[in-house]
């Protein structure tokens, strides 16, 4: 990283293709701009900035939200425009996480893709609802496009190729899902999570839980799945008690990371409690939930 | 390098680095102090302005990015001669107003709320304020001028 004197400089890009061929010409002294939210945080965090920033604003292709199954949303969608996401119940934990995450003037602005791109963030909203909802992401970079799991993204997001974007994430969307999510802040509102819990699960006819994703945000260092949490959720209808036990589950298989906000074992024991309420949110409008 | 702004309904040009945070221009370029510089973060909501049709914190806003919509800021809630606006009068008559220095992001953020929804009751002010922290608490007082603004909005309607 070479030493930045004066604040970088931004190059408004017009196309997903201009962009990609800056950032690959640009390599290290370049990174994509969004709403800007997590970036512009740096400087105050002592941590370096970048000489140019090549932003995405203007690339009307990043904004489109198209499809029925999957549904493809733009990487540039906004959190609030994410809370208002039309689609089934199986987006419902998209939908609160989005509506639950830091502030309306940040939600207003801060976006899908920078909320997956942005390295360090560990307590991001979006991501353990995309994962739980298996979220699949169109890359474009400098070979062309890809289609990759969020999963294997997030596993090397911070070594990925230069000039390579987020366009747009793919949701499935199966008519028997459901799916909920549920954060503990400090304040009663906004903030970051201590901790967060995505469920999505497919039900039988009964209700019987046939398949469960489970993820985790805020406890590791990278919002992870949780397959323990997912067997335990599997057989039996979703409940208060089945979604405790996967909480518990889930508090066993993970790490958790001390922080000015809590200490590591704080953020496992709350995962209970978490589940249990996004369960209960599984299937419900964002808007009959609370802040 | 040199950004074309509509600020308040004016052109202003100026010439800084664009990721120059929007605030900071507002502030030291523009000479408009009203928005705050709180947390720097994005947490206090001090420095809320809007940014054609939505409240943004100018904060974590780079000024490269402000220029493809018109931003409004407290100065240009009232006209300069004219009468206070109804929010703002309604801040001072319910004592809504104590260190000041929340006041201008309340402003904004109750501006439009009260656009969007003309009748709103006492938690959706909350709801609606929940990213605008005063520092004197003085938060009933603030709810109670929201009120009382809203019902005089209608009034005048």
């Amino acid at each position: 990283m070479s030493i930045v004197l004066t604040r970088p400089e931004v190059r408004h890009a017009s196309s997903v293709e201009e962009a990609v061929g800056w950032l690959a010409e640009l390599g290290a002294g370049a990174a994509p701009l969004a709403g800007g939210t997590w970036v512009m945080r740096a400087e105050q965090r002592g941590e370096p900035l970048t000489q140019t920033y090549v932003a995405l604003g203007r690339v009307p292709e990043l904004r489109a939200v198209t499809g029925t199954d999957p549904v493809v949303v733009g990487a540039l969608t906004t959190h609030t425009a994410l809370a208002g996401l039309a689609g089934p119940p199986a987006l419902d934990a998209l939908r609160q996480a989005a509506h639950h995450s830091a502030f309306p003037q940040v939600r207003n602005v801060a976006t899908l893709g920078g909320n997956i791109g942005a390295r360090g963030f560990v307590e991001a909203d979006l991501v353990p609802a995309l994962l739980a909802l298996e979220a699949r992401l169109v890359l474009a970079g400098p070979d062309g496009r890809a289609t990759v799991d969020l999963t294997n993204y997030l596993a090397d997001r911070d070594a990925r190729p230069a000039g390579e974007i987020i366009v747009a994430a793919e949701l499935p969307v199966a008519t028997t899902r459901r799916s909920g999510y549920a954060r503990l802040t400090v304040r009663g509102g906004g903030e970051y999570a201590i901790a967060s819990v995505a469920i999505s699960v497919d039900a039988a006819a009964d209700g019987t839980v046939t398949d469960a994703r489970v993820a985790v945000g805020s406890v590791e260092p990278l919002a992870r799945r949780c397959p323990a949490a997912e067997a335990a959720l599997r057989g039996a209808p979703l409940s208060a008690v089945t979604a405790r036990a996967a909480g518990a589950a889930a508090a066993a298989e993970c790490s958790p990371r001390s922080g000015l906000d809590a200490p590591g074992w704080y953020r496992t024991a709350v995962l209970p409690g978490l589940f249990e309420r996004a369960a209960t949110r599984a299937g419900h409008d964002v808007v009959t939930t609370e802040a | 390098m040199s950004y074309e702004l509509s600020v308040n309904g004016r052109r202003e040009s100026v010439d800084v680095p664009g990721m120059t945070p929007l605030l900071d221009v507002l502030r030291d370029e523009l000479s408009l102090r009203g928005a705050k510089k709180g947390c720097a973060e994005g947490r206090c909501g001090a420095c809320t302005v809007r940014l054609g049709d939505r409240t943004v914190a100018s904060c974590l806003l780079p000024v490269a990015v402000a220029t493809d919509e018109p931003i409004s800021t407290v100065e240009g809630v009232a006209a300069p001669d004219g009468p206070l606006h109804p929010v703002q009068e309604a801040l001072l008559e319910c004592g809504g107003v104590q260190c000041g220095a929340c006041t201008p992001g309340m402003v904004m953020t109750l501006c439009d709320l009260l656009e969007a929804d003309p009748d709103p009751d006492a938690q959706s002010v909350r709801q609606a304020l929940v990213g605008n922290i005063c520092r004197c608490t003085g938060y009933h007082k603030i709810v109670e001028a929201a009120l009382s603004a809203a019902a005089a909005l209608r009034e005048a309607r």
